[in-house]
């Protein structure tokens, strides 16, 4: 495969009310000469790095702080992971996990534009050993 | 500039640091060339025999192949880096054993190279979200 194709994830955060169609549609009129294809989370991008570019900033317009990208190694429709051809997503707990924190990275962004300084978060305590004793005497009695 | 992200493959990261104006060093990049090349004899395995050895340069002999050849992909990703952002606390479903010890490895090697690294960890609620995104463009706008 040329090695100026870019294949591209678009993920809506689960606080936008866009949905993967809106953004197929917005795509194809834009008419970048790139390959779309609608996911359960936003769209896949493939075409040259610079049209992928230039088309993932323009769907950013559309909800700046809801809308993620990265890149993707695998081709679209790649019979090793396209669901279509029974590929495995080895990585999709991951993306599950990141696509729900992401209206988290939404507040965070608002943030960075306000120029708000947040507070210092609590840190994040160790289990004490009464509570894990609790959960131990509760699976085993 | 070149920063590695760890989770390799982590999408907030990859985000953030684009958005913020540098390059993220990915595993998705690392991946790209391999599995679009012909070369790769079994799909849907990513690495061949020849990384595995090539994980020598980044692990010795004793390490499990699994992790050598994971970190020949990582490696020159590493070796790239101009800084570094590591997220801990990750849901254990992010990966195996031999994942995590890899990640445990790089992590070790970026270190080695000192190179400028933030450390974070997974938000949990919104606080913590704001301060990590507020965190990495602070750390990233230091490096420009």
């Amino acid at each position: 495969m040329d090695k100026d194709i870019e294949t591209r994830l678009i993920f809506i955060a689960p606080s936008s009310d866009l949905t993967p169609d809106r953004i197929a549609r917005f795509v194809h009129n834009l008419g970048n000469e790139v390959s779309v294809k609608e996911t359960c989370y936003g769209v896949v991008l493939q075409g040259p790095r610079e049209a992928v570019r230039r088309t993932m900033n323009e769907v950013r317009t559309m909800d700046p702080n809801r809308i993620f990208s990265k890149i993707r190694a695998f081709p679209v429709g790649d019979i090793r992971r396209c669901r279509a051809h029974h590929g495995s997503r080895p990585g999709f707990a991951q993306l599950e996990k990141e696509w729900k924190d992401l209206h988290l990275v939404e507040k965070g962004l608002i943030c960075v534009e306000t120029g708000e300084r947040p507070p210092e978060p609590k840190r994040r305590g160790r289990m004490p050993i009464s509570d894990l004793k609790k959960l131990i005497d509760e699976v085993s009695p | 500039m070149k920063i590695f992200i760890m989770p390799p493959n982590s999408l907030i990261l990859y985000d953030l640091v684009e958005r913020f104006g540098h390059e993220p060093l990915s595993l998705m990049g690392g991946l790209r060339e391999r599995v679009t090349s012909n070369e790769i004899e079994a799909p849907p395995l990513n690495v061949t025999t020849d990384d595995v050895k090539l994980g020598l340069k980044y692990a010795g002999i004793e390490i499990p192949s699994g992790i050598r050849g994971r970190l020949a992909i990582y490696g020159p990703l590493i070796d790239e880096a101009e800084a570094a952002i590591f997220m801990e606390s990750a849901p254990y479903s992010f990966g195996c054993v031999g994942c995590q010890r890899t990640n445990e490895l790089a992590k070790l090697l970026v270190r080695k190279r000192k190179v400028p690294i933030l450390t974070l960890d997974y938000p949990e609620n919104e606080d913590e979200a704001k301060d990590m995104v507020v965190k990495i463009k602070d750390f990233l706008e230091a490096l420009k």
